[in-house]
């Protein structure tokens, strides 16, 4: 989309009446798309097929509202799907490689179809809910899940052209949609009227409030570098190439700028997405299934379909912060699948944790979190602002 | 085998009736005094009958002054004219020491004297003889059924019951283990009440910890056992010696320990009905042995990493890969994967499969891969540092507590009880090999699963020796069966205790003899009921997640425990 020619341009120099240093930077960007870097401030989805569609960027705010529907279908399905592909059939495969096992491989070429087969079995299960539930609150939850992942997604720059809205605060925007889920595996936990439930919903709260911290500080240490809040601004931050080794240049990706960082980063979300060593608000094998013990077929689709999303949004934000986004060789119009391929890349991160390492206890995980992430991360935020200060 | 004695403090006290050739029973009987109505004796001890209403302070006698720390089991019978309860005294430093305390209660009136403040491990045991024969037990705390549902009517062992009355125990009958909670709903209550299973992930079966939280800390915690109670004493009763009872202690631990349980039934069968063993098929039996220990003890670490990383761990499925190739090699030479029953009285059931020389190649491989996958297990769980993190000094049980609830076996070890029936109380071949107990000094979660490990070591080490053996044993001395008689009728009212090194620990079995092809009262001691007992003591204070661990850590079969 985004090396579209004639009609890019042209949405390119009538849009962002903001910032016209932006405008033309893009510009450049976008006419030396073999230039290798995906990464740039351009116009976002809605206002690239607005200019397709002959409106200009910035149209009539009904139109503006349609556009961004149908391109925040496009997000969500291709993430949904991708939640689905990896979910059901590459957790599966991922699992089986760790341990030895061959995992599905019967229905269909490498068991792919085995998709649509649990998405059927999943969906047609029966919904039962359990005697004295809190009805709105145990509805409301599996939808608040997904939702607030899904809602995340939207201020991501994913290459090719693929953003929905590219606002100044969008960093801040992004960490507070995530935050949201807390509200629903708690509502979960609540509502459940089950004590495994319980303590999961508790648990989850109790964690997301002790690595939510940490994990924004260390992300403000990128904004530090990047001087800016806005999504496709700290991508474009990082493609210039750090070092050169070897007629080789390594870009200047947050993740070689500040590896400390980085690692805390990766930490923290683990804690921020329920992956071991921080499962305790699941902790199968002690309380069950945590906040999900009670939710069956549809519900407990939904609430899956949220961890997952909401992995990939973890690693959406590890990729954007701290991986340049959808930077890669090869032409700009592979960015987002360079974009997806970082994303899997944490998604696998979290499964291979999962095979290896054991959960902490819960009272172990908030030490680590309030006396051993937190003061790092301040310790990283800090120093990085003395650096900043010193030396750019 | 090191035959080297025990090194427990013996000589710090002297303690009476026991000196350097053995027991001397008649000091024993002096020590007891008056409280001494009766003397019989049992296969493998002498037995003293104790008034019931002088239990305690007989047996208080015995654990402090003649230094028997470990009540092994208490059986209770009925017979014609009374009841009886025996307790199975041994000496944690050398179990050939062996004294019974018969107890004889009227039949219109049995009560006896608890013995659960001499030993903590009594409690259930009691609980145990109470519902199953009827015997009641003044004193004790909490005589309640203990494998049958509450609502239950009648004893199954006794001699009136009926046994093809059926009796159907409906849900609703059952006692409601939330009723009381509920009932206390002032909002007052700062703890909560917990039922983890008898459906849960982490009991490994079907048990019922009743557990009270005071926030994310176990408060209290109460096992309710009997979900999986098959009558496998009362099965054994029905059966006669020769073949009918053998397939039964496949059936206990029947998570791979098979073998080790057939050993229990035939070393006690064998020595009641006097019978020899050629030394060819004990060789066969100990190697079989040491493999079911070691798939048995693949399977306790795997099932420990499951509950302790997370349903999608690697160790686990690395336990079941490298328990399958002993599943394999069991499987040549019995020809079953699960319920072995390949051990018969006198022998075993058939010579090592042909050809044998591709037999012991398969174990040889297998011995040669395994230091190399044990490896993988300490990089993997021992020495990962959250791993530690977690189990390094929790759910702690130190070795005077350990004894005082009769455990045995790695749970024993692993807190510093250097017991083993392999060594202590030698059978089969183990006496002629060389070997070593794993003993750990901490009592934790950690060193339970270390201990384990390091068991498999060392049956390694003793399957490896019998290959040896085995390999150059001259064919025509390869007697694999020794002469037994078609049917065994031991001797009228000839009763013996002897037990063998389960996996789980000690498991012994108690039968009496009334003349007859069958046993007049079979009863078994089941390693994993007497650890279980001790679950609170490591449990309790502890975070919820460290009451999975150490009950994964104690390694339960409910086969065993429930029989």
């Amino acid at each position: 989309m985004r090396a579209g020619g004639p009609p890019l341009q042209q949405g390119t120099t009538t849009a962002n009446a903001t910032g016209g240093a932006t405008t033309t930077a893009n510009a450049t960007g976008a006419a030396n798309a073999t230039n290798g870097s995906a990464a740039g401030v351009g116009p976002t989805a809605p206002e690239t097929i607005s200019g397709w569609l002959g409106l200009g960027a910035n149209p009539d705010p009904g139109v503006q509202f349609l556009i961004g529907i149908v391109v925040a279908s496009l997000i969500a399905t291709v993430f949904l799907g991708l939640a689905a592909f990896a979910g059901i059939w590459g957790k599966r495969k991922i699992t089986a490689a760790f341990t030895d096992r061959i995992a599905v491989n019967r229905v269909g070429p490498f068991g792919l179809l085995i998709i649509v087969a649990d998405a059927v079995r999943l969906l047609s299960k029966e919904l039962i809910v359990p005697e004295d539930v809190d009805r709105p609150a145990y509805d409301i939850a599996p939808m608040l899940v997904p939702f607030s992942a899904l809602l995340g997604f939207a201020v991501i720059p994913m290459g090719s052209g693929l953003q929905l809205a590219d606002p100044e605060t969008g960093f801040v925007f992004v960490f507070a949609a995530a935050s949201i889920a807390s509200l629903g595996l708690l509502t979960a936990g609540y509502a459940s009227n089950n004590k495994y439930s319980f303590l999961g919903g508790l648990r989850a709260v109790a964690q997301n409030l002790a690595y939510e911290i940490p994990l924004v500080v260390t992300a403000a240490s990128v904004v530090l570098f990047a001087g800016t809040l806005r999504m496709s601004e700290i991508v474009a931050a990082q493609a210039e190439p750090l070092v050169t080794v070897a007629g080789f240049a390594i870009p200047a990706w947050f993740a070689f700028v500040n590896p400390f960082a980085f690692v805390l980063f990766m930490t923290a979300n683990l804690a921020e997405v329920g992956r071991n060593p921080f499962d305790v608000p699941e902790a199968p094998g002690e309380l069950v299934a945590g906040y999900m013990t009670e939710y069956s077929s549809v519900y407990f689709v939904l609430l899956y379909l949220g961890e997952f999303l909401h992995i990939f949004l973890g690693g959406a934000i590890v990729a954007t912060l701290f991986l340049g986004g959808p930077a890669g060789p090869g032409p700009a119009a592979l960015g987002l699948v360079w974009f997806m391929l970082k994303v899997l890349a944490v998604y696998l991160f979290t499964q291979w944790m999962r095979s290896a390492i054991p959960r902490v206890r819960i009272d172990q995980l908030i030490e680590i979190g309030w006396k051993g992430m937190l003061v790092l991360s301040f310790a990283n935020l800090v120093l990085t602002a003395v650096i900043v200060g010193l030396i750019v | 085998m090191s035959l080297e004695e025990p090194t427990g403090e013996r000589t710090e006290t002297h303690l009476t009736g026991v000196t350097e050739a053995g027991l001397d029973y008649d000091a024993i009987a002096d020590l007891l005094g008056d409280r001494v109505v009766g003397r019989e004796t049992h296969l493998n001890a002498e037995a003293f009958v104790v008034r019931p209403d002088e239990v305690q302070e007989a047996l208080f006698a015995l654990r402090d002054e003649a230094g028997f720390d470990h009540c092994s089991c208490v059986t209770a019978q009925e017979y014609e004219d009374r009841f009886e309860s025996i307790y199975h005294l041994k000496r944690y430093d050398d179990p050939t020491q062996e004294v019974s305390v018969v107890v004889p209660t009227p039949r219109d009136a049995p009560a006896s004297q608890t013995a659960e403040p001499v030993y903590r491990t009594a409690d259930w045991h009691e609980r145990e003889a109470y519902d199953l024969v009827g015997v009641e037990y003044e004193g004790h705390p909490d005589l309640r059924r203990i494998l049958l549902p509450e609502t239950w009517q009648g004893h199954p062992l006794g001699l009136d019951y009926d046994q093809d009355r059926p009796q159907i125990v409906t849900l609703e009958s059952h006692a409601n283990p939330l009723a009381e909670d509920q009932a206390d709903d002032t909002g007052e209550a700062d703890t909560m009440f917990l039922n983890i299973g008898p459906h849960h992930p982490a009991t490994h079966g079907v048990l019922h910890v009743e557990t009270v939280l005071d926030g994310e800390q176990v408060a209290d915690v109460r096992s309710d056992i009997g979900y999986l109670h098959r009558c496998e004493e009362q099965m054994a009763q029905s059966g006669k010696y020769r073949h009918e009872i053998m397939p039964y202690p496949d059936r206990w631990d029947y998570v791979s320990a098979g073998l080790l349980n057939e050993w229990a039934y035939a070393r006690t069968a064998e020595d009641l009905a006097g019978l020899e063993v050629p030394e060819y098929a004990q060789v066969i039996r100990t190697m079989g042995a040491e493999f079911s220990r070691i798939a048995a003890h693949m399977l306790a670490v795997a099932t420990f990493a499951l509950d302790v990383y997370g349903e999608f761990t690697a160790t686990f499925m690395y336990g079941f890969r490298d328990r399958e190739v002993v599943m394999d090699i069991l499987e040549d030479l019995t020809g079953q994967r699960l319920m072995f029953n390949y051990f018969r009285l006198g022998g075993v059931a058939w010579d090592l499969p042909e050809p044998r020389a591709e037999f012991f190649e398969k174990i040889r491989d297998f011995l040669d891969e395994l230091p190399g996958k044990l490896d993988e297990y300490h990089d993997l769980i021992t020495s990962n540092e959250i791993f530690q993190l977690r189990c390094v000094d929790t759910g702690v049980i130190d070795a005077e507590t350990a004894k005082d609830y009769g455990c045995t076996g790695p749970v024993a070890r692993a807190s510093g009880v250097d017991y083993d029936l392999r060594r202590d109380d030698p059978y089969g071949y183990y006496d002629e090999l060389d070997w070593d107990v794993a003993v750990e000094p901490d009592g934790d979660n950690y060193a339970r699963v270390l201990t384990r490990l390091r068991e498999v070591e060392q049956s390694a080490r003793i399957i490896e020796q019998c290959v040896d053996l085995l390999e150059d044993w001259p064919e025509e001395e390869r007697e694999i069966q020794s002469n037994v008689p078609r049917t065994l009728r031991p001797d009228e009212d000839a009763e013996i205790y002897r037990a063998v090194e389960g996996a789980k620990g000690e498991l012994g079995i108690y039968i009496r003899s009334d003349g007859t092809d069958k046993p007049a009262r079979f009863k078994i001691r089941s390693p994993c009921f007497s650890n279980l007992q001790a679950l609170p003591e490591m449990a309790e204070g502890e975070y919820i997640a460290d009451l999975i661990a150490s009950l994964a850590s104690i390694d339960i079969v409910l086969g065993e425990v429930d029989r």
